[in-house]
């Protein structure tokens, strides 16, 4: 696994963001912190904002990184890796929905650190697609498009990708949404069920489903970018060929629908044995809910699926879709052919069960 | 208020086709038809069109506007010029029964482009705005002037995405010609009218040009990837050739595509072939026979695909809104916007059958040149009227949102576009080929079902491909 914090001493007062620049001859930005001394697990960095000094990882694994230094806490933040496609803000642990699944529970206390993930953006690597996550963003839905459109007015080069709940979003943002900048942004919204009491049920939300099509209309005027997300679960496998229906026949306008399995954290850790859907003994209603969106022109993709795990016929849909940073293999997958290709498991996956379910292709 | 914009239409074999105006569609019992009919719906008949989104409640927003954006997927307005069908020279050397173009011989004077018509083409392209660009050369035969070739293709460099397509009868292969060829944004396109036989009887006439072709034909397919070179037959219907024979010449040289077009009413065509102005049943049944014969063909041998184009473009349609560009059957159908034909003398058509049209001395329907634009009134004035959306009968019809509009064709076979659409031969045509696919959507065989998926480059076969409501 790689560490997205590491422990840190330094004299500042304020915690403050800085790209860190391991490597000289490089021209120095406003908030390049350089290198200034190193060992094998470590080196030592002096910003405009302060000095300081990180443990734990070679310098070289961390140059380019924009992190946040906390001098309090002692620790150093990586929010933009340099060189990975898994960078994901988490702007708040709030949430207005408490899903059944929720892999990341919510907190009931939220601290603003948007000018900070602002900062952090403005100094990302070209062409960066950056995640943001919670939570819920859209509970500061304020902070949360104000910060976006800096960076995007700033950042030409840089795209968004924000998970919400779309239970926030109301007729005076369309003006806002239709502007050109947004084209940058697209939006991966949970749908988990057609039937909206089996959505409510599983968001613990009465009402969240009626509110989540609102949202949609609102999108759909907005020329917004969806992407469409589920999760697969015991309690709506079955229902996913009528939520195939639903989505083809009524949500043409998403770009992708991501099927995604379930991730061994959060509560579904506690719940695993009661929502855990094994697609390996019936991929049935996952084969007949790709057939229909394969077959009306609406993009499917399968997430967190294993490509072992699947047909041979849906295998090019199951996508490398777990970050790096939480990503693990099997033993058995060093012999597979299309490892590279392959999401493996999350890094906390029960070790058994995926050595147990792993066929080398 | 809720509305049921639905068409029906009586199938033969499939009962009461219903195709609501975003292209969604269900196979009807008499019965359900007959309580639409007389406003004395079920429960579970509301309930199915509900959930099939054939009655939208339009004080619902979120319904109505998924209706919206669905009836938008069936009008795709094209808006930047990306495909430039470029005639550099008329001349050919070959004289071929059907020729569509009315050639010019080989060594004619006065019928390719000057120095003149070559920068004007290659400014126009420093003009576009995209990063796509394709652009087919047609003839006469465009390899005789490699030369011009070249010329466009080196000034297509700054494009991020090009292909350039030479439309070649491959009767002469020079090292100059193979060198162009070889680049890899580079595809042939040939014709192939079915065994040695046919293709020497319809163009190649003596035994050692049609050799020629053949070991020409071989040496492209050979030398380069699958997918590089493709072929076109050009079919008589009154004397077609056998289904299996043109089948098999094409598998066997590894060419997986087959578009069987009849002869067109265009060019010396016209003067030779007068009975190719209506296609008639025995073209449309032959037709069927082919696709049913390549359903089997790819059952039996699974190790490929064949196809017929055209089938598989109007396939595509139904099921796929928007994501096919094909010019010859789309809606609305805008010309001289997005693709345009520069002929040998620099002036701008906006089809190639415009172009014949011209040539053959029936109708001028350029609508500019080169070197001065093509924004003209005569432009105006075709696009005025190429949309299937407002035509009375179009919108009656359960295929509208698949079919298309084509006023070329219509000027070509009755010198007038406003004849009553189902009396067009472009109507006919395609109520049967939409019949004939619709058949094929309901059968139950597995062989059917196997074809069409692939067809729709599905990677796996739907139990169904089509809703029944009884």
């Amino acid at each position: 696994m790689i560490p997205l914090s590491l422990p840190a001493i330094s004299d500042a007062e304020r915690p403050f963001v800085a790209r860190l620049r391991s490597l000289a001859a490089i021209d120095r930005g406003e908030h390049d912190a350089l290198l200034i001394d190193e060992d094998e697990v470590g080196g030592s960095y002096a910003a405009a904002d302060g000095l300081f000094a990180i443990d734990g990882v070679p310098v070289a694994q961390l140059d380019g990184d924009v992190v946040l230094v906390q001098p309090r806490s002692g620790r150093v933040e990586r929010l933009l890796r340099a060189g990975s496609r898994h960078n994901t803000l988490l702007v708040t642990e709030r949430c207005d929905q408490l899903c059944v699944m929720c892999s990341q529970p919510p907190k009931k206390t939220h601290v603003d650190r948007f000018d900070y993930f602002e900062q952090a953006c403005l100094l990302a690597e070209p062409e960066s697609l950056i995640g943001i996550s919670g939570g819920e963003p859209t509970l500061y839905k304020e902070r949360l498009l104000s910060m976006v459109e800096r960076v995007l007015t700033d950042r030409p080069d840089v795209q968004f990708h924000i998970l919400t709940n779309a239970q926030h979003f109301d007729d005076d943002d369309i003006h806002r949404l239709r502007q050109p900048l947004y084209r940058r942004v697209s939006w991966g919204i949970p749908l988990y069920a057609s039937n909206a009491s089996l959505h409510d049920e599983i968001v613990g939300k009465r009402g969240a489903c009626l509110r989540l099509f609102e949202s949609f209309a609102i999108l759909l005027a907005s020329a917004a970018r969806v992407e469409l997300r589920t999760v697969l679960l015991k309690s709506n496998a079955n229902e996913l060929p009528a939520l195939a229906q639903f989505i083809f026949g009524k949500l043409r306008f998403i770009e992708v629908w991501s099927l995604m399995q379930l991730e061994n954290t959060g509560f579904a850790k506690g719940r695993w044995r009661d929502l855990r859907y094994n697609h390996r003994s019936s991929f049935e209603p996952i084969a007949q809910a790709l057939d229909l969106m394969n077959l009306n022109g609406v993009a499917a993709q399968l997430f967190n699926f294993p490509r072992c795990s699947v047909p041979p016929p849906y295998r090019q849909l199951a996508v490398a879709s777990i970050s790096d940073w939480k990503r693990k293999y099997a033993p058995a997958c060093a012999t597979c052919r299309e490892q590279e290709l392959c999401t493996g498991f999350f890094e906390w996956h029960p070790s058994n069960e995926a050595e147990a379910e792993v066929t080398p292709i | 208020m809720r509305i049921t914009p639905l068409r029906l239409r009586e199938h033969p074999l499939v009962g009461t086709l219903c195709v609501n105006d975003t292209g969604r569609f269900f196979a009807a019992s008499p019965m359900f038809v007959e309580r639409l009919a007389s406003d004395d719906l079920a429960v579970e008949d509301e309930q199915f069109l509900e959930r099939e989104g054939h009655r939208v409640c339009v004080d619902d927003r979120f319904a109505r506007l998924t209706h919206l954006y669905a009836l938008s997927e069936r009008v795709v307005q094209p808006a930047t010029l990306d495909y430039l069908i470029l005639v550099p020279t008329l001349r050919c050397n070959l004289s071929c029964s059907y020729c569509q173009v009315s050639r010019a011989g080989i060594r004619q004077k006065g019928f390719d482009w000057t120095e003149d018509t070559l920068s004007a083409v290659l400014r126009q392209l420093d003009k576009l705005p995209g990063n796509r660009i394709k652009i087919e050369f047609q003839g006469g035969e465009p390899t005789l002037r490699p030369d011009l070739i070249r010329a466009v293709i080196e000034r297509c460099e700054r494009f991020a995405e090009r292909q350039f397509v030479i439309c070649t009868n491959l009767q002469v292969l020079t090292d100059e010609i193979l060198a162009i060829f070889d680049r890899p944004d580079v595809f042939i396109s040939t014709s192939l009218d079915g065994s040695a036989q046919t293709h020497a009887q319809n163009r190649t006439a003596d035994t050692a040009t049609t050799d020629c072709f053949f070991a020409n034909l071989k040496r492209v397919i050979e030398r380069y990837p699958a997918g590089k070179v493709s072929a076109l037959p050009t079919i008589d219907p009154e004397s077609p050739p056998d289904i299996d024979a043109l089948i098999d010449s094409y598998a066997a040289l590894g060419l997986d595509s087959i578009f069987l077009r009849p002869i067109n009413f265009q060019g010396f065509a016209r003067k030779r072939h007068s009975g190719s102005r209506e296609q008639g049943e025995a073209w449309r049944d032959y037709y069927e026979s082919a696709v049913r014969r390549i359903i089997q063909r790819n059952w039996r041998d699974k190790s490929r695909i064949l196809e017929e184009t055209y089938f598989s473009i109007c396939l595509r349609r139904i099921f796929h809104p928007g994501a096919e560009r094909h010019v010859d059957l789309r809606n609305p159908n805008p010309m001289g916007i997005d693709y345009i034909v520069v002929d040998h003398d620099g002036a701008v058509y906006p089809t190639d059958e415009a172009r014949m049209l011209a040539r053959s001395g029936i109708v001028d329907l350029s609508i500019g040149d080169i070197a001065t634009g093509w924004n003209s009134p005569a432009r105006a004035t075709l696009n005025r009227c190429s949309t299937n959306q407002f035509d009375p009968a179009c919108q009656r019809c359960a295929y509208q949102p698949f079919c298309g509009r084509d006023v070329v064709d219509d000027i070509a076979r009755y010198g007038r576009i406003d004849l009553p659409r189902t009396e067009t031969e472009f109507c006919r045509r395609h109520l049967r080929i939409f019949d004939f696919i619709f058949e094929l959507i309901y059968s139950d065989d597995s062989a059917v079902r196997y074809s069409l998926a692939r067809w729709l480059r599905l990677p796996a076969t739907p139990e169904r491909f089509g809703v029944t409501h009884q």
